[in-house]
């Protein structure tokens, strides 16, 4: 596989706008950390050196108290082994990730009840919400929810909108005309009212969530490739391969998808804020994934229902801004460096 | 199947009409027609190249595409050695797609900007199963080396190449599966004019060497007069004349051949020839005039010609079934 230059080019070009491409370092980089959050965001310890043995229970089974002497078979607290092994001072020790807890569990305190301000001392670095979770380690899973869900989301509405529309566009005809009129009618189905419908009857699992939202979510880009593919198809290097003798199957793949990249990249990034924003607001409504799973939608609502703990609604609505802020400058560089019609290849 | 005698000619061309829909109003249905071809008859011999003339717009790439199947024609019959082409299955089709080919005319467009070279000469192979992957790349080779291309331009991509350069690729990718006849639809006109004779070398030489017939598409006389055999000229979709290209330049039958000789720039300016300037404009092929769809613009039409539809005849006194005119007038008229 040899890279066409132009695609080196349109590569080159996009690493040259700077505010998308650092943006697009940015967004890597932060969909590392979340992909390897169990090692920076976690109440289960990195490693635990007891007795001359070194534990590693992040991945894995959990280890019950009684792997390292304590009196109960339930997961140990690493927190307060770590705190049990200073105090014993025998050699022991616990090295715990920067955030030591998990999404889920809620750190409550006998004096007072949560949400308890942001507190280094606790490590609590962004506070806890309304049950005394974690908000930065809620952040940080929803964000990796978030984006699964908007990558799988975006993979399913390609691959029906590619399929679909591609062919509305090669073969037109009656199976166009059929496929325009669902379209318009699908596309006036007022589609949050079908989704808060369906979740107010059964609650909703992550997989239906995009399957859901994807019955709605492939009509842009089908009509897109539709449109991309009908212009293609009369172009002359597919008639040089239909002379040839081309399948139209080879045609489709060979020729006429190859040349469709740029736009369905350039849809990409879009696509994924769009995803975001549908998955949160869902959630800020209560239609979206059962909780307890971490949700930025969620942390929303908990923060407009308890105002005075500025550091929910601040610490979300932080993210939401940056998050949808690097997706979107991406999007920008993406269709600025990919957009066919700044392209020609007139020399 | 009837047996193949000498005379047969390689493709025969009866009564061919390509007419498109032109859609239009809510539900996008059929409010016209574009009569883009509409009754074109005409005939090719192993080995012989026949030149097809006519302006801009009149349906010369329509009929070369409907020839190759890549347009389903509304009516007529296209005959390659003795099969109808428009009866032939999916996979006879593709099977007689080897004997004919197409060179197109934009190299700018006609090739993948995707593939490399050696893919976009290589295709054809793969399409019909030629060859293992290096007996397909040594072939690739020798035909970028005959079409003047060097063998390391196969790993490069097309916007690399200039326009000449594109073209004998596109030529590549036609002589590949060793066709009996390529159409060429203008295939110089988009070059630069130094390069244009190149071309024709090329193609030239190529007819020699492999008994290659042409349909042989311009838009003026002037490139195909050399190199035709025979020469048709078209106008709104209709052939007007159609005869031996000596026979047509020294006796056209027809006012519109006529004046595209006339047309033709003359080296000599000493050489003073009475110059017959076409007035008026193409009329559209949506609403072709009445008769005779040249007589909007002839010099010579008579009332008749806006009702009576001339037929494609011989001219009489003419060199036989070689000089074919449609003209009402012919016989009457000194051109
Ligand atoms: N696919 C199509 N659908 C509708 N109309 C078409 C189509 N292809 C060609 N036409 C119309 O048919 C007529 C003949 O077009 P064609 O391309 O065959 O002309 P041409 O003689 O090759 O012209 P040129 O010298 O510009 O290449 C034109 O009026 C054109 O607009
Ligand atoms: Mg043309």
């Amino acid at each position: 596989m040899k890279l066409n230059p132009l695609t080196i080019r349109k590569i080159r070009r996009f690493k040259s706008i700077k505010r998308g491409y650092f943006s697009f370092l940015l967004f890597v980089m932060m969909l590392t950390v979340s992909l390897f959050a169990e090692l920076l965001v976690n109440n289960r310890a990195l490693v635990v050196h007891y007795e001359g043995h070194y534990y590693f229970p992040t991945y894995g089974h959990m280890l019950p108290g009684t792997t390292f002497g304590l009196a109960y078979d339930y997961e140990t607290n690493y927190r307060e082994l770590s705190a049990r092994f200073e105090r014993e001072n025998k050699g022991n020790r616990v090295w715990l990730p920067p955030v030591p807890y998990n999404p889920y569990e809620t750190d409550l305190k006998t004096d007072a009840y949560p949400p308890f301000a942001p507190s280094i001392a606790e490590k609590h670095y962004l506070g806890t919400d309304a049950v005394g979770r974690d908000i930065l380690a809620r952040l940080v899973y929803g964000f990796r929810i978030a984006i699964a869900f908007s990558l799988l989301l975006l993979v399913t509405n390609y691959t029906i909108g590619v399929s679909i529309g591609s062919a509305m566009g090669f073969w037109g005809g009656k199976f166009d005309l059929i496929f325009q009129r669902i379209i318009e009618i699908w596309s006036n189905v007022p589609f949050l009212y079908v989704i808060i419908i369906i979740s107010s009857i059964v609650v909703p699992s992550f997989l239906m969530l995009v399957l859901i939202m994807a019955i709605f979510g492939w009509i842009s880009i089908t009509w897109t490739m539709r449109t991309v593919t009908y212009k293609e198809r009369s172009r002359e290097y597919v008639l040089a391969a239909r002379a040839l003798g081309a399948s139209n199957f080879r045609i489709i793949f060979k020729h006429i998808i190859p040349n469709t990249i740029a736009i369905i990249v350039t849809f990409a990034p879009f696509s994924v804020s769009g995803g975001i924003v549908a998955l949160t607001s869902l959630d800020y409504l209560g239609f979206g994934l059962p909780p307890p799973t971490p949700s930025w939608g969620e942390l929303l609502r908990q923060g407009w229902t308890n105002l005075d703990a500025w550091w929910i609604s601040g610490s979300v609505i932080a993210a939401m801004v940056i998050t949808l802020m690097i997706v979107t400058f991406i999007g920008e560089a993406v269709r600025e460096a990919f957009d066919p019609k700044l392209h020609t290849t007139y020399e | 199947m009837n047996k193949k005698s000498p005379s047969e000619p390689l493709l025969s061309v009866e009564h061919l009409k390509m007419h498109f829909p032109v859609l239009g109003g809510i539900f996008r249905h059929q409010v016209g027609k574009v009569y883009a071809v509409d009754d074109v008859s005409l005939t090719i011999s192993r080995g012989e190249t026949v030149g097809l003339v006519g302006e801009s717009g009149c349906g010369k790439t329509t009929v070369g595409r409907s020839i190759l199947q890549l347009y389903q024609p509304t009516a007529g019959r296209v005959t390659f050695e003795g099969k109808d082409l428009t009866r032939l299955s999916r996979k006879e089709m593709r099977d007689l797609r080897r004997d004919m080919q197409m060179i197109f005319q934009d190299p700018f467009e006609s090739l993948n900007s995707r593939h490399t070279i050696g893919n976009i000469v290589e295709e054809p192979f793969v399409i019909h199963g030629i060859g293992t992957a290096d007996e397909r790349q040594q072939k690739v080779k020798e035909l970028l080396r005959r079409v003047g291309l060097s063998a390391r331009a196969r790993t490069r991509f097309p916007h690399e190449f200039s326009g000449g350069q594109r073209q004998r690729v596109g030529i590549a990718r036609a002589l590949a599966l060793n066709p009996k006849l390529i159409i060429c639809d203008e295939p110089v006109s988009a070059l630069d004019v130094s390069i244009q004779s190149q071309i024709l070398n090329l193609l030239l030489d190529l007819q020699q060497e492999m008994g290659l017939a042409y349909l042989f598409i311009a838009h003026d006389l002037a490139v195909v007069k050399h190199i035709s055999d025979r020469i048709a000229v078209m106008y709104l979709g209709k052939i007007m004349e159609y005869a031996d290209a000596d026979t047509l330049y020294a006796h056209p039958a027809h006012p519109y051949t006529s004046a595209l000789i006339s047309a033709i720039p003359v080296p000599d300016p000493t050489c003073r020839r009475k110059a017959e300037i076409l007035s008026g404009d193409v009329p559209s092929p949506i609403h072709p005039p009445s008769g005779c769809v040249f007589h909007t613009r002839c010099p010579y039409a008579v009332d008749q010609c806006k009702e009576t539809i001339p037929e494609l005849a011989a001219v009489a006194g003419g060199a036989g079934d070689n000089h074919q005119v449609a003209c009402i007038r012919t016989g009457e008229l000194r051109l």
